[in-house]
């Protein structure tokens, strides 16, 4: 978790879920600013890590 | 917005309807002279049955899977309504609930809720309601006095004590679970500070304060003089509720705050509202409320055994509700707050002449309140704090004219209440309390799910349309539990965010292979050319293919079996390993866990998304012996915290060996992007095993909410020193470390407490996990730098540890 950038605000529960009823082709077309919302908050960010895996984990030992 | 269920028809437009309230029982055992069902204009509950019969429960459980099937609702919220619900008997309502779970819980996420007056519950309705998992509401006024005004029994005598040894046992930890909080009904002859107080010392998870039922032809009492008397004494409580730092949820003025998480509820906002009733009889109605308007006014002529949910969404009564701006008069359209008053609820803008094409009865009293919540505006919130002109559109609780908010399950109060929640309120206090119930995981599985899509589609704007693209649009408007299925998958995440966030890397485009693996789980004839990985065909959830020499491979779906052909070799693996098995096949080997087929990940080369290394594929005798163990732990999760296992049962499917190193022999990691997948070394036991599975779901878990919400300052720079670490740690990771560490002291607490011969090494690990948590937990909460719902979020924390008795055993 320390390794994540700053994040953008996040997409809604209401917006999340009016997208999960659309058909996956029209998503893009139907909901332009929940595809917006998701690239800004998942994805900004990522491409200033070369070379290693832009996945942010856990790891925990006992 | 098209839909799956392939009403695209703008004559009939789809609407879905996600909640639903059910009059189990009609009659009421107290006699509330404020009660909308039987003393307003409306008394068609004369005529009907005075229960809802099993023909009818099952005909309208059937109606809404249907519907739920075919729109694809991830949840559909069902609240049992009367009268009095409870007048069931247990045996009774064991029945209406045993049909209601086994009829709908399969296809979707149930949200079952019940709104009661109290009066009857004891220990055995509470035991059984636990044991379906229903939240209940109750409704208590306030104070015995103000409790008294309203709410007698039919001979005059109080209910104020039984409704008070209700929520008592509602309090208790072993029924805690289902207790959804306090739905108090305002009268404005009532002391504020009296009401508040008495609400609150019931520990209600939430409240709910509602506007007596009114109309422009029976318009609310009003002292003379006063020209806003509702919005002052609400702004009373309002007050106290600020000053005391916002101790329990208030859903009335969560919803009318700006930037304030949960969106609009029944009474306000411009959220559409996606609810139906059934009466005792079966009949379709719109809101019940609306009884109040004029005798017959909920009615739609419809009923469950003749007509489906989709034809009485689109009575014009339902449908004029879901449209949000363009439903309200032009008065509210005009007005500067009408986004978040919403023209108020429904039924009280009724007027005779001009019907519902009015500003509710009690706009003065709405502006005034929403003047009263902008007066005092949350202290905490980062976007407050710090000036952020550039914010994005769609920020929770950012609501615009014209967008609705999000879709809060509004489960419906004891008849003449309503009880309103929202999703975002349910999710957080749910996770909080430690465990996360299986609605509350089935929306983060949700959620994630609609993550994905969004990526994948992001994938198809970048790279532009394929064979495979047009191969799985086609799959998920035909068979989208299949396609679901793949993308449910942990590792497609990592995968999107990888070539997403850096374009150019080297890498194969995964989309035709996951085109072909939904195109087999839907039985599907396609056929495509999918990349070689390396010397592999890998086809996630199914497993890999030894493929030497070539690039690409065709294979072709059929049903059961792929058809696949490298160059010149051409080789058909079944899919059921009972069928036989193919050179160089690996399959995902599963172990069945609680009724769950958990993944044994040790094929997908994109489980390698953890920061350290995975194991190799392992042999078939340590599978097995790994799958044994999984399955031991699972069972040792369940016999520890019987919450915890429900949790993992919810949602943990994936399990990745990670690489043996013996400078630490016990690892475990959790990958944010990966959800549904957790990564252990191999471990010695299953006791081990069972601490870290839950240790790292708790992760998982948290990992996804905070994929939806901001509990931490995004920010926020700063280090908090915890005594699990060393090294100071950010203010995220000291959460997520808490948040883990309550769950272990959970399990340590509950071996403590358990008849064992030597109790002292649980009481040790029980007490030192306790007090890592509530150090951690203070710090973050003096850290000033939680927003508002994370504050909320870990104060809930501190509550549930709290429930971990100081001297464990
Ligand atoms: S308000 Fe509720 S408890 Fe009171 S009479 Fe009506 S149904 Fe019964
Ligand atoms: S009811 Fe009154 S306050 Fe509410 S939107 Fe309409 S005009 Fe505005």
């Amino acid at each position: 978790m320390d390794q994540t950038p700053p994040r953008h605000s996040p997409p809604s529960l209401e917006v999340l879920t009016r997208s999960l009823r659309t058909p996956l082709g029209q998503v893009a077309t139907e909901h332009p600013d929940t595809l917006a919302l998701v690239r800004r908050r998942f994805l900004a960010g990522r491409s200033a890590q070369p070379g290693t895996v832009p996945v942010a984990a856990f790891n925990s030992s006992i | 917005m098209a839909c799956r269920c392939g009403a695209a028809d703008p004559a009939a437009p789809c609407r879905p309807i996600s909640q639903y309230v059910l009059k189990v029982h009609s009659r009421c055992d107290l006699s509330c002279d404020h009660c909308y069902v039987y003393q307003e204009a409306d008394q068609t509950w004369r005529n009907r049955p005075a229960r809802m019969a099993a023909s009818t429960v099952r005909a309208a459980a059937t109606r809404i899977a249907e519907h739920a099937r075919a729109h694809a609702l991830p949840v559909v919220h069902v609240v049992l309504h009367g009268g009095e619900p409870l007048l069931l008997g247990p045996a009774g309502l064991r029945e209406v609930l045993a049909e209601l779970r086994a009829t709908l819980a399969p296809g979707t996420v149930l949200d079952l809720r019940m709104q009661t007056n109290g009066v009857l519950l004891d220990e055995e309705l509470c035991r059984l309601l636990v044991a379906y998992d229903v939240k209940v509401g109750v409704s208590l006024d306030g104070d015995r006095a103000a409790n008294d005004r309203h709410r007698l029994f039919a001979h005059g005598g109080s209910s104020h004590s039984q409704v008070r040894r209700a929520l008592a046992l509602l309090r208790r930890p072993e029924f805690r679970s289902s207790y959804a909080g306090i739905l108090c009904t305002v009268d404005v002859r009532n002391d504020p500070d009296e009401v508040y107080s008495a609400l609150l010392a019931e520990e209600p998870p939430r409240v709910d304060l509602l506007l007596p039922h009114a109309t422009w032809d029976r318009p609310p009492w009003r002292p003379p003089g006063v020209a806003t008397p509702y919005a002052d004494w609400l702004g009373r409580i309002h007050q106290r509720w600020v000053d005391d730092g916002r101790p329990v949820p208030i859903r009335l003025f969560d919803a009318l705050t700006p930037g304030r998480a949960g969106g609009g509820t029944e009474a306000v906002g411009l959220a559409p509202a996606d609810l139906l009733v059934v009466e005792t009889d079966g009949s379709w109605e719109q809101v019940d409320s609306l009884k109040v308007a004029f005798h017959g006014a909920p009615g739609t002529g419809l009923d469950v055994f003749a007509h489906p949910v989709d034809e009485a969404a689109r009575h014009p009564g339902v449908a004029i509700r879901q449209v949000g701006l363009a439903g309200l008069c032009a008065e509210c359209r005009a007005c500067p707050v009408v986004s978040r008053c919403g023209g108020g609820l429904y039924p009280h803008r009724w007027r005779t002449g001009t019907g519902f094409d009015n500003p509710s009865v009690y706009c003065p009293d709405l502006l005034a309140l929403i003047a009263t919540v902008d007066s005092r505006p949350l202290p905490d919130r980062p976007v407050a704090r710090r000036s952020s002109p550039g914010a994005p559109p769609g920020h929770a609780g950012d609501r615009p004219p014209g967008r609705p908010a999000a879709p809060a399950p509004r489960p419906a109060g004891s008849a003449g209440d309503r009880h309103v929640e929202s999703a975002t309120d349910r999710l957080l206090t749910g996770l909080a309390g430690g465990h996360g119930d299986p609605w509350a995981l089935g929306v983060l599985a949700q959620t994630q799910l609609s993550i994905t899509r969004a990526l994948l589609a992001t994938w198809r704007d970048t790279t532009g349309g394929s064979a495979a693209w047009e191969l799985l649009t086609e799959l998920d408007a035909t068979a989208g539990e299949a396609v679901d299925a793949v993308l449910t998958h942990p590792f497609v995440r990592p995968w999107l965010v990888r070539r997403l966030a850096r374009p150019g890397t080297p890498d194969d485009d995964l989309l035709p292979a996951l085109a072909v693996v939904a195109g087999v789980r839907a039985e599907a004839d396609a056929e495509l050319e999918v990349p070689v990985r390396g010397d592999a065909l890998v086809l996630p959830t199914l497993g890999r293919l030894t493929v030497a020499g070539a690039r690409t491979a065709t294979v072709r779906t059929v049903a059961g079996r792929l058809h696949v052909r490298a160059g010149s070799v051409e080789r058909v693996v079944p899919l059921d390993a009972a069928a036989g098995s193919t050179l160089g096949w690996q399959p995902v080997r599963r172990v069945p866990v609680a009724g769950v087929a958990l993944a044994i990940e040790d094929v997908d080369p994109e489980r390698d998304c953890y920061g350290q290394p995975v194991a190799p594929t392992l042999d078939e005798p340590a599978a097995a012996a790994l799958g044994r163990r999984l399955a031991r732990a699972w069972q040792v999760v369940h016999r520890d915290v019987p919450a915890h296992g429900a949790a993992l049962d919810a949602g943990l499917r994936a399990v990745v060996p990670l690489a043996p190193d013996p400078g630490a022999p016990l690892r475990s990691a959790t990958a944010r992007e990966a959800f549904g997948a957790v990564a252990l070394t191999e471990l010695p036991d299953a006791a081990t095993m069972a601490v870290l599975l839950v240790h790292e779901w708790q992760h998982g878990k948290l990992g996804a909410l905070l994929d939806l919400y901001d509990l931490v300052d995004p920010a926020s720079t700063v280090r908090i020193p915890v005594a699990w670490r060393p090294d100071p740690r950010p203010v995220e990771g000291v959460l997520q470390g808490a948040y883990a560490h309550l769950a272990v002291a959970e399990v340590w607490h509950a071996r403590a407490a358990a008849d064992r011969p030597d109790p002292r090494p649980a009481r040790g690990h029980a007490v030192r996990y306790r007090d890592w948590t509530r150090e951690a937990v203070d710090a973050l909460l003096g850290s000033g730098e939680l927003t508002d719902l994370g504050e909320r979020f870990v104060r809930r924390m501190r509550h549930a540890l709290e429930g971990l008795r100081a001297d464990p055993g």
